[in-house]
């Protein structure tokens, strides 16, 4: 080891000592001259009009010139292409000017052939004894390599540029797309409903991802209405086309039966058999219900069916709430039989039904997922708001919860239908409502 | 967050599959990657263990749904044991409690 | 707006005295004017300043709109002059800024009493019996460099294609030691200038005029220069015996002697 170390690094070594002296000579008999004929960049010392007074092998060899061509006949602009010219012009002299130094500018210049080779030029302005300027002296490096090596940086650049651009152009479509569905999943509007009023709101947790809540209030037959909500499982393009599936099965269902247990029955069969095989369930839960309006009476009666969902909210007149429980129906979709719970309720003037999905009850409200704002608190939140028109209790509900902030993180709709109090009803609404 | 924690063991009822931690959006499809492994016999019984289950949500009911559909198409039958309250709670919310037999602890449900 | 913002206006030298306009050219900003000012500023009232894209001016200005015609940089020199409400200045345009200076005293007669054009050009490429100094081609051959971003890379440059966020102090360095400014911003007015054809705006200058060309300059040959003091009735022609396209730093003594000749003479 000590021996083979010493063959590179011992200064005692006697064959080694000869080598480096016998280098060194040859150093010592390269000349200045030759190193600067033979340098690996070119050299040009030009007089302060730009005439050429010295320059070097290297660099009448890339220019392809004689001397004699050069020297006293030509000026350091005559070197550059047109372009470079008018740079060499419209800056570089300038700021030499200014400066008395430039470094590394980037510049074309003319071969004898025709072609054109990028350099890398810097100047300096060497001055006299009492600070007059006398010459420049100019070193130019050969930079093709180096031109290459932009040429493809600024090419990776634009194209990073353009793939960003698109990426961005395809989120805003996607997202379009997105709403235009998402739009198509819930009613415009809801339908006027004599002598009552209906008001819902949808929170979308997420606009990159389709929500699968859904809700609906429609024209039965000249008298009734119907209405449903609900939330599919899942959430993105499956959820939405079945949300799709279920928003008209239930539709086209209830034109035919609107008993509420037939129209989730008759959903539960087609959801079962559209989902049951491949291993993958797809279900939903749903409240499905009809309204018979009685406006010379000033009620409503309402009759609805559950599946799976959670129960509904009566808000009354008196100040109370109360759910309205539908145990035992089963999730729609799930069996190929299944039972589904109904229930019915009348409601009078201040009274409101209220429809919400699990997203406002399994809000959470503490740092983790077991603080939920649950049953209880929506119940307490509801007396709070009984007695109030349907439009204000979902308003109330809004700020209820946007005030859940990052607690929120699933899709949320609320419905709630209703009978306004005459109190409430301001005389256009009468008008209208008499109509 | 808890991790989802899974293990299977047979008795002579059938498979008994234990579940510890979070059976949510996140990792359902593991347990439902699972589900194929286990081989439930005609007239056999899955157990699903959830005495250790933290958190439920939608996903994880739909895991148990495809539990409950496995069991079903090999002959046999689902029950959930030692299903904790709040889960209990979302299942009778979504009347599966009245669909699924489900018991307090692994040893009544197997038999044992 | 704040005009004297947006062109980063300095003024300086003697208040009392006749307002001196100093316009740069294409390629740098008023540091151009840097031993210019130093001869005027006893006697006159110095108003430099930058075109928008250049030096320190407010890039966010730009527009390459209103920037595709010299009518956007006069408007901005009118600007200018009614910000600091000129009455009679003189305005010294170098290169471009000479026709440019032409275009704003038409529009604003009562701001602009006198022009000094500094190797002007009307018109860059030759033309059916004018001889502007270069061909078509010529000119797309630097317009095309520009758009390349070839042209004056420094070698420092690539990393600021690259984005240099995590050194911002490159960018500065490279701004305050080049005139060279934002690259989209210098191709359009690398564009404006060599693209524009003024020889008609010269006929309608009323005001004492001088022009100033140089022995040896690539971009303004001698033949512009006489072609603009020919053109513009009553001007005087001066030939500095200087190299290059910029008079006011390679040979200062004889521009700013002229200057200040020709300054005396005015009423």
């Amino acid at each position: 080891m000590m021996a083979r170390a010493g063959q590179y690094s011992d200064p005692h070594d006697a064959d080694d000592d000869k080598t480096a002296q016998a280098a060194f000579a040859a150093l010592l008999e390269d000349s200045a001259e030759d190193l600067y004929e033979s340098a690996p960049c070119g050299y040009l010392s030009t007089l302060m009009d730009g005439t050429i007074a010295k320059i070097n092998s290297t660099l009448l060899g890339w220019l392809g010139l004689a001397r004699s061509d050069v020297v006293g006949r030509l000026r350091f602009t005559d070197l550059l292409t047109v372009g470079g010219k008018l740079y060499h012009e419209t800056h570089f002299a300038p700021l030499l000017r200014m400066q008395g130094q430039i470094s590394g500018i980037a510049l074309e210049i003319k071969q004898a052939g025709g072609g054109r080779m990028p350099v890398l030029v810097s100047s300096v302005v060497k001055h006299g004894t009492t600070g007059e300027p006398l010459l420049i002296r100019t070193t130019v490096f050969d930079a093709r390599d180096r031109r290459a090596y932009e040429e493809e940086l600024l090419r990776r650049q634009q194209s990073a540029e353009e793939a960003r651009r698109q990426a961005e152009a395809d989120r805003a479509r996607l997202q379009d797309t997105f709403a235009v569905l998402q739009q198509s999943l819930l009613p415009d509007t809801l339908p006027e409903l004599p002598g009552a009023e209906a008001a819902a709101h949808y929170h979308t947790a997420s606009p990159d991802r389709l929500g699968g809540d859904f809700y609906d209030v429609f024209p039965l037959d000249g008298k009734r209405f119907g209405f449903f909500l609900g939330d599919v499982c899942g959430k993105g393009p499956q959820a939405a086309a079945l949300t799709s599936l279920t928003r008209y099965t239930l539709r086209a269902a209830a034109l035919h039966d609107p008993d509420p247990v037939s129209a989730l029955t008759t959903l539960n069969k087609v959801l079962h058999e559209r989902y049951s095989a491949g291993g993958d369930p797809r279900y939903c839960t749903a409240v499905f219900g009809t309204i018979d309006p009685d406006p010379d009476a000033g009620r409503l009666t309402v009759h609805l069916a559950s599946g799976g969902h959670p129960p509904a909210v009566v808000l009354r007149a008196d100040g109370t709430a109360a759910y309205l429980p539908t145990p035992g129906g089963l999730l729609v979709g799930v069996l190929p039989a299944a039972p589904f719970t109904d229930a019915s309720t009348t409601l009078g003037p201040g009274d409101t039904l209220l429809l919400y999905t699990d997203g406002l009850t399994e809000a959470r409200t503490g740092k983790d997922r077991t603080s939920l704002y649950g049953d209880e608190a929506l119940l307490a939140f509801a007396a709070t708001q009984a007695g109030r028109p349907p439009h204000a209790v979902i308003e109330a509900l809004g700020g209820l919860l946007t005030g859940f902030g990052d607690g929120l993180d699933d899709d949320t709709a609320l419905l709630a239908i209703g009978v306004p109090s005459s109190d409430d009803q301001t005389s256009e609404d009468r008008t209208s409502s008499t109509r | 967050m808890n991790a989802l924690k899974m293990s299977t063991r047979d008795t002579a009822s059938g498979p008994v599959l234990e579940v510890a931690g979070d059976l949510d959006y996140l990792n359902a499809g593991q347990f439902r990657d699972l589900l194929p492994t286990i081989t439930v016999r005609p007239g056999q019984r899955l157990v699903v263990d959830l005495g250790a289950l933290d958190f439920c949500d939608s996903s994880g009911i739909t895991a148990l749904i495809a539990a409950h559909h496995h069991a079903q198409s090999g002959g046999g039958q689902l029950v959930l044991a030692a299903v904790p309250a709040n889960t209990l709670r979302i299942l009778s919310i979504v009347g599966l409690d009245q669909v699924l037999t489900i018991h307090p602890d692994s040893e009544v449900a197997t038999g044992a | 707006m704040d005009v004297v913002r947006r062109n980063n206006v300095t003024v300086t030298g003697n208040p009392q005295g006749r307002t001196v306009v100093l316009a740069h050219g294409f390629g740098c900003d008023q540091n151009m004017w840097r031993l210019t000012v130093p001869a005027l500023a006893d006697d006159h009232r110095v108003v430099l300043f930058d075109y928008v894209g250049a030096g320190r001016s407010d890039a966010s200005a730009f527009s390459e709109d209103r920037y595709a015609s010299l009518d956007g940089y006069a408007q901005d020199v009118v600007e200018v002059c009614e910000a600091l409400d000129l009455r009679d200045a003189v305005f010294v345009g170098h290169s471009v800024s000479a026709m440019i200076g032409v275009l704003a005293a038409d529009r604003a007669p009562e701001r602009i009493g006198a022009l000094v054009m500094v190797a002007p050009s009307p018109r860059y490429i030759d033309d059916d019996g004018y001889r502007g100094g270069f061909g078509a081609d010529d000119i797309e051959e630097l317009l095309g460099s520009l758009e390349s971003n070839y042209l004056g890379w420094s070698a420092a440059m690539a990393p600021v294609i690259m984005g240099n966020a995590d050194r911002p102090e490159l960018g500065d360095e490279l701004r305050n030691s080049f005139c060279a400014t934002d690259p989209d911003m210098a191709r359009v007015f690398a564009r404006t200038t060599f693209l524009s054809d003024s020889r008609e705006d010269l006929k309608r200058v009323r005001v004492p005029t001088l022009v100033l060309d140089c022995t040896q300059d690539v971009i303004a040959p001698r033949e512009v220069g006489a072609y603009v003091n020919r053109s513009i009735p009553g001007s005087t022609l001066v030939t500095l015996d200087a190299t290059g396209h910029c008079p006011h730093l390679s040979a200062p003594e004889a521009t700013n002697e002229a200057l200040t000749e020709f300054l005396a003479g005015l009423k």
